[in-house]
Formats: C-alpha cells, sequence, structure tokens
C-alpha cells in the first residue's frame, strides 16, 4: 500500500495553506475528501439530478436506484443482514437521537436505568439526558480506569437490575480506547439488555460487523468516513426498527394519510421522512468503494502504526503528557503542555500548518474527569504519514520555545 | 500572520502570572461568562464605593494565554477607574481588537495604552478575538448586574 499514492488522491492535499503544504491531523473531528466522492456530487447534481422515491420519470427511477444502491453497499460493508436495517440520517447525532427518541416514545419507563461511560461525547449524552427530563429515566457511568478505558468489568458493575439499555461509544474521540464491544453486547443480551453504539469513531477505523458485534443499534457518521458531510447512517436490527414508532413525521415515510387517520410506510422509509440527503447519499458509495479498494485490515494496520510511532514521539517530548493509555487504541493522540492552553498550542501549530484540534472535543464529562478544561488532539486518517507526525512534534517544539519552556 | 505579535513577552508573562487572578471578599457586583465552545471560563468580581470608583477588581477562572492576560491586564486598569470610566475604556478595547487601529479613550495614559495594545495582534486571529474579549464583556456585565452568564462567540 503506498500512502503517497492515496494522497494524491486528496485534492485538498495539493493545496497551501497559509503557504504550508497540509498536515491534516483532524480527522476525528472530519476527514478530508477523496476526489472521486467530490466528483461523484458534481456528477449526480449535473448530468443526473432528482429526487428519489417519488415521481415514475427516468431520472426519478435513476436516482431512486443510485440511492438504493448505497444502501446495499452500507449494508455489504458492515455485514448487516438485511438492507432494510440501513436507515439514512442527517448524521450521527441524529441517528442517536432517532434511537433515543423513539425508544423513549414506546420502551423506555419512568425510573428505567441506561448505563453510558464517561468516554462519551455529548451526542451520546444529551439524547438521553432528553429522556431523564422528559420520562424520569436514570443515567448511569461506567468509569475509565487509569488508562483512560472502559473495561468489561466495568460495565458488568454497573449493570443494576434496572438497566435496560446500555450505550456506548466503538472508539473514545479523546482517548482512543478502543471498547470491547462484542463482548459488553454478550453480557448485556445475557440480561435482556439493549445496547446502542456510537461508531463515529468506529466506523472510519475499525472492520465493521454487526452481526458478530450483534450490537442493537450502530450510529455511523459519514463526514468522518471520507463521505459528505449531512449524512450518517443508522443501523438496527429489524426487529427495533419495525416495532419502534417512526421519528419525524412528513412526506415519504407514509402510507395513508386519511384526515382521521395514518398508516406508516415500511422500512426502511418509515424512517425518512423529506427529501433525504440525496447526492450525500449517491456519493457515500464512492466513500465505501474507496475504503474496500484499501481494505479496512490495511487501514487498520496503517493506523495502528501511525499512533505508535506518534504515541512514542510524544512520549519522549518533555513536557508533553499523553491523555489516556489503551491497550487497544484507535488513531487519537490527546495531549496536553504543562504551561501552554490547547488552544495556544492550535493556533501556534496552525502557523506551521498543522491541522489539530484543541478543546474539549464534546467530551466535557471526561474532561472534568480528568480535571483538564481542554485538552490538544492529533488523530490520523489513511492519507498521514510518519513525517506528519514528525511536523507535529517539531511545531510542538516551538510551541514551546516560544512559551519559554 | 505573525505569532510573534500575538504571543508578546507582555502577554506571554501576564498569562503565565496573572494579576487579581483571586476572589475579592468582599465583592459587590460580579459576573460569569463562559465560551461554550472552548471551554474558557471567567468569574469577575468588583468592589465599588459609593462613588463608583473601583476599589477592587479580582477574577478567577481558566483560559488561554490571551484570555488570562487580557483579564489580567483589564483588572489592572480598570482598578481606580470610575464605572463611566470603565465602560468608556471597555468600549474603546473592544473597538480596538475588532476594528479600530487604536485606542482612542480619554481615560487611558500612554502606558496603559500601550499595554492594552499588546493585544491588537488577536486581529489578525479572528477565531480567537473571543478570548480577548469574554473578561471585557464580563465585566460590563457584572456592572450591570446582569445575571446570566455571558456567553461570547466570534
Amino acid at each position: 500500500m503506498n500512502i503517497n499514492q492515496i494522497k494524491k488522491e486528496f485534492p485538498i492535499f495539493d493545496e497551501k495553506i497559509q503557504n504550508n503544504d497540509l498536515v491534516y491531523l483532524d480527522s476525528a473531528n472530519s476527514s478530508q475528501k477523496p476526489k472521486v466522492v467530490v466528483d461523484r456530487i458534481n456528477e449526480f447534481y449535473t448530468k443526473q439530478f432528482s429526487n428519489v422515491g417519488r415521481s415514475v420519470h427516468y431520472l426519478a427511477v435513476a436516482a431512486t436506484n443510485l440511492y438504493e444502491n448505497t444502501r446495499t453497499s452500507v449494508q455489504k460493508y458492515i455485514n448487516a443482514k438485511d438492507k432494510n436495517e440501513i436507515v439514512f440520517t442527517k448524521g450521527a447525532t441524529e441517528a442517536l437521537n432517532l434511537v433515543a427518541n423513539t425508544l423513549g416514545q414506546s420502551y423506555l419507563q419512568e425510573g428505567d436505568e441506561v448505563l453510558i461511560t464517561e468516554l462519551e461525547h455529548h451526542s451520546n449524552y444529551v439524547p438521553w439526558h432528553f429522556l431523564r427530563k422528559s420520562k424520569n429515566i436514570k443515567i448511569n457511568f461506567a468509569e475509565i480506569n487509569e488508562e483512560g478505558e472502559i473495561t468489561l468489568e466495568e460495565i458488568e458493575k454497573k449493570i443494576t437490575p434496572k438497566t435496560r439499555l446500555i450505550s456506548i461509544t466503538h472508539l473514545s474521540n479523546v482517548t482512543g480506547a478502543i471498547l470491547p464491544v462484542k463482548e459488553i453486547t454478550q453480557l448485556a443480551h445475557s440480561k435482556g439488555i439493549i445496547v446502542v453504539v456510537d461508531g463515529c469513531q468506529g466506523a472510519p477505523h475499525l472492520k465493521l460487523d454487526m452481526q458478530e458485534l450483534d450490537c442493537d443499534f450502530y450510529a455511523i457518521s459519514c463526514h468522518k468516513m471520507y463521505g459528505p458531510t449531512g449524512l450518517g447512517v443508522l443501523y438496527g436490527k429489524k426487529k427495533w426498527l419495525e416495532e419502534l414508532p417512526p421519528y419525524q413525521g412528513g412526506g415519504g415515510m407514509i402510507n395513508e394519510v386519511k384526515k382521521d387517520r395514518i398508516s406508516y410506510g415500511e422500512l426502511p422509509n418509515k424512517y425518512e421522512a423529506g427529501t433525504m440527503a440525496t447526492a450525500q447519499v449517491i456519493a457515500f458509495d464512492q466513500s465505501i468503494k474507496f475504503l474496500e479498494s484499501i481494505g479496512i485490515e490495511n487501514v487498520m494496520k496503517h493506523e495502528a502504526d501511525l499512533v505508535e510511532y506518534g504515541q512514542e514521539l510524544l512520549q519522549k517530548n518533555n513536557s508533553v503528557k499523553l491523555i489516556g493509555n489503551p491497550k487497544n487504541k484507535g488513531g487519537v493522540l490527546s495531549f496536553v503542555i504543562e504551561g501552554v492552553h490547547p488552544h495556544d498550542i492550535a493556533t501556534i501549530l496552525d502557523e506551521d500548518g498543522v491541522a489539530i484540534r484543541a478543546g474539549h472535543h464534546c467530551c466535557q464529562i471526561l474532561h472534568d474527569k480528568l480535571n483538564i478544561p481542554a485538552s490538544a488532539r492529533a488523530s490520523v486518517g489513511i492519507y498521514n504519514t510518519k513525517e506528519d507526525l514528525d511536523q507535529l512534534n517539531e511545531s510542538i517544539n516551538n510551541c514551546k520555545k516560544i512559551f519559554n519552556l | 500572520m505573525n505569532l510573534k505579535e500575538l504571543y508578546q513577552e507582555i502577554i506571554l508573562e501576564h498569562g503565565k502570572n496573572p494579576r487579581n487572578l483571586r476572589k475579592t471578599e468582599d465583592f459587590n457586583k460580579d459576573a460569569k461568562g463562559n465560551n461554550p465552545l472552548c471551554g474558557d471560563n471567567v468569574h469577575v468580581y468588583l468592589k465599588l464605593n459609593g462613588q463608583k470608583i473601583v476599589e477592587d477588581i479580582s477574577f478567577e477562572g481558566s483560559g488561554c494565554a490571551i484570555s488570562m492576560a487580557s483579564a489580567s491586564i483589564m483588572t489592572d486598569l480598570i482598578k481606580g477607574k470610575n464605572e463611566h470610566e470603565a465602560k468608556e475604556i471597555v468600549e474603546d478595547f473592544l473597538g480596538m481588537i475588532k476594528e479600530n487601529p487604536e485606542l482612542m479613550s480619554e481615560n487611558l495614559d500612554e502606558d496603559e495604552k500601550t499595554k492594552l495594545m499588546s493585544l491588537s495582534g488577536v486581529k489578525q486571529y479572528p477565531m480567537r478575538v473571543k478570548c480577548a474579549t469574554l473578561s471585557w464583556h464580563t465585566l460590563i456585565s457584572a456592572f450591570d448586574e446582569n445575571k446570566e452568564e455571558v456567553k461570547t462567540e466570534n
């Protein structure tokens, strides 16, 4: 696998960013887009555009087929049993809100407990908080260990007779910890507990097999997966998607509408109300094909090498303190430098064309636990090289120089 | 863009050793501010006397070098000014950070203006302007006794 060749497929790396070559280390936030994805959006709007699933004219039928092709591609990519288990949403956030909202309407009862973890992104906490307010459910938190991991034992410890649902991240966007989702699901199911997985960081970087993981729901963010913004995927087991009520009402999701009664459409239309992000869905097929052409095993190997290299580099750098040291770690390097606030780090790195994120990364619970207001985060994607991490380290040194460290 | 202009010695020094980073025990006005996107937060305490002169001003909070230095320099300059003068200085500072090339306030002497102008490098970094202005907006909120937390967007 030639990374420089792969990098050439991303037009943004031909650009100069404030006169610098771009060192993009913010893929956990959002990934860059390969040319095939950008071109596909352009081609669809230029030559093939029509709304899907409604009209019978030629373009509408062709667009509908393209749209449904992506659904099949996603199904195969994540090894879901049924095509109708794939629902398109406007993002992973909407996917998680859909799950919380519909389970809240018809499944969770007052006093029920939902178990999440201290690693969760706000989008896997706030939707459950809504139910805490509206339905009086209780939210419990599994706690991280010293390494920034959530262990199976910790989950087991936090399960009570009232736990009805566990909602966890697959891969932490701060510590990089990969959670034992399969084992957690086995344990949960043995106790009749549903499992929801926030797969925002998992989907772009890990091999996905829904039938093997066996979780009940899995939320995917397409823009982190070399795909377009404004698009997410919710995988849900068919029995749940059939049983739960609709999330939003509107065109496309209905079967029959009368003045005194309404019946809803079949899956997956039931959850796709209104005109969907058609061009994005159709272009996302190219993202899947792009990942398949590289092979997820190769992606994982490359990113694991990068993380190991970056970790060693930063560990050797005095005054840099890495956050979390999980045994099973994805492509995220979060750190603090004593004496330099993360925002100052990010501004100084930016001057060298090094794009990282600074802040709490939508994980305030975790930062409170670690007793830091913010952290700096470098995260990798398929296009990154060891040279990028060398540049990161060099720019960190410049930062230390400016701050007289 | 020039990092040297942004991170001048005086900024780094105030950022590292902020003045008045404490709580005025007998304060009679205060306000909180935060920047939800960064997680920066500040709490400004004021002690005004009967003539509305700032007898003491202090702040608590955490943030980047720019926001800490800005709050530090602000509290240094505002102490001893009356409410009217202080508000006028805030307006002048916010104007300078956003667009004006210089400070125009008659309530600041040349030394004070020089000190404050050390923050002018922020102008070139639009994403960082809110770091520099948070404590100033919060000061106004304290004077006006706004109970609602100040949230700074750009």
